[in-house]
């Protein structure tokens, strides 16, 4: 084992170099740009045996990674904020003819106007292109993370693409002790890619041809199929993870301190560590709160969610980005998951565009949930956590 | 947990610093982070690092706002901005000067550590970058890592980066620098004007921020906000421009990246806005006769 203080962004090339991707298709763009630079470095030094391509653009890199994906080999890229954007197009593509992509996104602010900071508005509008999307905490977690894509992604009951989404700077940029075990462990967990396409002339294959009607609605129906399906997955690679490394995330979500929990936060990313704190705190003081951090997205926890909706008296949802006059993606997805339940769900926005969200910020999100709780009602659905010029 | 602010310009290695820090700590078997200003880098502008040390796994995702240690990797930024600035009470300031700590003078007295840093790499490895020299100054103000942490931590992160013989010759600076650090209680001097800044709450806030040039009380913002805001100020070197060599060919004003070079009334000579030039030497580089040399200020 080796313990190093890396960025976030090391940490995901690193995964991808243990992982023994086989393509890297490289753009650049920050804060993402280290990650394939690190990887270049290491195919330069010998220790990664991979064809680094480096793209025109990232439409151009999407398309380079669904190809090279439908050889058969293990495929690699990064991307974030308008990166993304650009490749929407072809991430449909490596969704629906069913290829396992790895891709870190740096989640960035989407212009304009031009940003450089965290907000989810790049990735969260990619929900229905067929993506996986777990969000992560920390840069240990990067790592593991990018490990156990590629065995949930390439699963045969699975075989969906899936990103891995680090918080812009907050972890791309930061330093912090990570376990960057190599090779050898890293074979033990994940084993060689068997591919079920291929394009090979010996053996051709017909892959994203032109569809009629008669098959598309049944294609459409198998990906959400294999999407409810990697919920199961990702549950166990979850935990053969934590008997091999010994770190346990929980799998689709990370329950902290929920036990005779009143009121919980739901979070995504690094807003979650704060929120630790805030409950660590307030458990002191004698309040019944509790933390849920929603780590995929995609697939969706919905009966995690409601299992929790059971036993507490509110719900709080917290969103980086804003689905313009309907509240955060992440609460919409909440309320369609707790339909029927009468109990408060208040959606908190913060840290939109990278302004930190601090201590006071998530103490305020707990104590508007326990006022919510104790009144059976929330005066508001929607806030907008500091705010120049709005009540919150 | 302690919390430390660095101060530096952009390209002087404050980052390098931070994360060099942190690797110390953690070969004490402390948690450490160390982490950029979350913004754009720009060479010779002044740039904030960060870093948080404690005995266990760190929560705190937040910029750092109150440090227990600021440390300033060049001479002349006090005079630019408050560098005690937040500073928690009891805190200390570790500085790159000539000055012994009591002369040193900074807004509030504080303790203070002081070391002449770029005398230091200098002497050690004859250049003047002072992110290695800092840190042996700040294992001994602060007593709070040995000087060997220090040592490694330099290794661990410019080591790779620059190569292992450079590294070596950084952690020599910083032992160096620890032997040479002084400290003691500053002098409270003049205070600097705590920069503003334009922030209307949603009322006021132009539709898409689309600025005319209007006058707010953290000065001119939108359009022309520039004639207020000196970007001059970030330069270390200075362009000096030989007219006798000078041939004219305009080279250096159709390169400048910052239009601070002007061209004089009969379309020959040139001549350069101080209130904008960063002294990025471009003008010096594409001069084909060597006219323009890059001199420190």
């Amino acid at each position: 084992m080796v313990k190093r203080v890396v960025t976030g962004n090391y940490a995901a090339a690193h995964g991808a170099k243990i992982s023994r991707a086989e393509f890297v298709a490289a753009y650049p763009i920050t804060p993402q740009t280290f990650i394939v630079e690190h990887i270049s470095e290491f195919v330069n030094d010998g220790e990664m045996d991979c064809d680094f391509v480096r793209m025109e653009s990232e439409h151009s890199a999407m398309s380079a990674m669904v190809s090279a994906a439908a050889t058969g080999v293990r495929t690699f890229t990064a991307t974030a904020s308008q990166g993304l954007a650009l490749m929407h197009e072809i991430l449909f593509i490596g969704a629906a003819i069913r290829l396992p992509l790895v891709m870190p996104v740096v989640n960035r602010t989407v212009a304009a106007p031009i940003g450089i900071w965290a907000e989810y508005n790049d990735t969260m509008p990619q929900r229905d292109t067929g993506w996986m999307q777990v969000y992560v905490e920390d840069n240990q977690e990067v790592l593991d993370m990018v490990l156990q894509a590629y065995r949930i992604a390439e699963n045969r009951d699975v075989l969906l693409p899936m990103m891995v989404n680090l918080d812009a700077f907050i972890l791309s940029h930061t330093v912090e002790p990570v376990d960057l075990y190599g090779y050898e462990e890293a074979d033990k967990f994940l084993p060689k890619y068997e591919p079920h396409v291929h394009l090979l002339p010996e053996d051709p294959m017909a892959i994203g041809t032109f569809t009629p009607p008669e098959y598309i609605q049944e294609l459409r129906y198998q990906t959400d199929a294999a999407m409810e399906a990697s919920k199961k997955v990702i549950g166990e690679v979850n935990k053969e993870f934590a008997d091999l490394f010994g770190r346990d995330y929980g799998g689709l979500i990370e329950e902290y301190r929920t036990d005779d929990a009143e009121v919980v936060l739901v979070t995504l990313g690094t807003v979650t560590s704060t929120a630790r704190k805030v409950v660590d705190d307030l458990r002191e003081e004698g309040k019944a709160v509790g933390l849920v951090k929603l780590r995929f997205f995609r697939p969706y926890p919905t009966d995690e969610l409601r299992a929790i909706a059971d036993r507490v008296k509110a719900v709080g949802i917290y969103d980086r980005s804003i689905a313009f006059n309907n509240g955060g993606p992440s609460f919409i997805e909440a309320k369609s998951a707790l339909y029927g339940y009468t109990i408060p769900i208040v959606n908190f926005l913060a840290g939109i565009g990278g302004r930190d969200v601090f201590y006071s910020d998530v103490k305020l999100m707990f104590e508007t949930l326990l006022e919510a709780a104790s009144k059976g009602e929330a005066e508001k659905d929607v806030i907008w956590m500091s705010t120049r010029g709005v009540d919150a | 947990m302690f919390e430390v602010r660095f101060h530096g310009r952009g390209g002087q290695g404050a980052v390098m610093a931070a994360q060099a820090l942190a690797s110390a700590a953690f070969r004490e078997d402390k948690y450490a982070v160390a982490f950029p200003f979350f913004g754009a880098e720009r060479r010779g502008a002044p740039v904030l690092a960060f870093a948080r040390v404690h005995d266990t796994k760190i929560y705190e995702k937040t910029q750092v706002y109150t440090p227990d240690y600021v440390v300033v990797l060049d001479d002349k930024l006090p005079q630019l901005v408050d560098v005690t600035a937040g500073l928690k009470e009891g805190g200390m300031v570790i500085l790159n000067t000539r000055e012994q700590p009591d002369e040193v003078e900074l807004p509030t007295a504080v303790r203070c550590g002081a070391v002449d840093a770029t005398g230091v790499a200098l002497e050690v490895f004859g250049q003047p970058i002072t992110n290695s020299a800092i840190l042996g100054a700040f294992a001994k103000a602060t007593g709070e890592l040995s000087i060997e942490a220090v040592e490694q931590g330099i290794r661990d992160i410019f080591g790779p980066r620059i190569g292992e013989k450079k590294a070596e010759k950084n952690a020599e600076a910083a032992r160096v620098a620890y032997e040479r650090t002084e400290a003691g209680t500053c002098k409270a001097g003049k205070a600097l004007d705590a920069s503003k800044k334009w922030l209307p709450d949603v009322h006021d806030q132009p539709m898409g921020l689309a600025t005319r040039k209007t006058e707010t009380e953290a000065g001119l913002v939108g359009i022309g906000s520039f004639c207020e805001n000196k970007t001059g100020s970030w330069r270390t070197f200075k362009p000096e421009y030989d007219a006798d060599k000078c041939i004219m060919c305009q080279q250096c004003w159709f390169y400048c990246p910052d239009a601070a070079i002007k061209r004089n009334d009969e379309r020959s000579l040139v001549s350069w806005d101080f209130d904008y030039c960063k002294g990025c030497g471009i003008c010096a580089s594409v001069c084909p006769v060597d006219a323009i040399k890059m001199e420190r200020e």
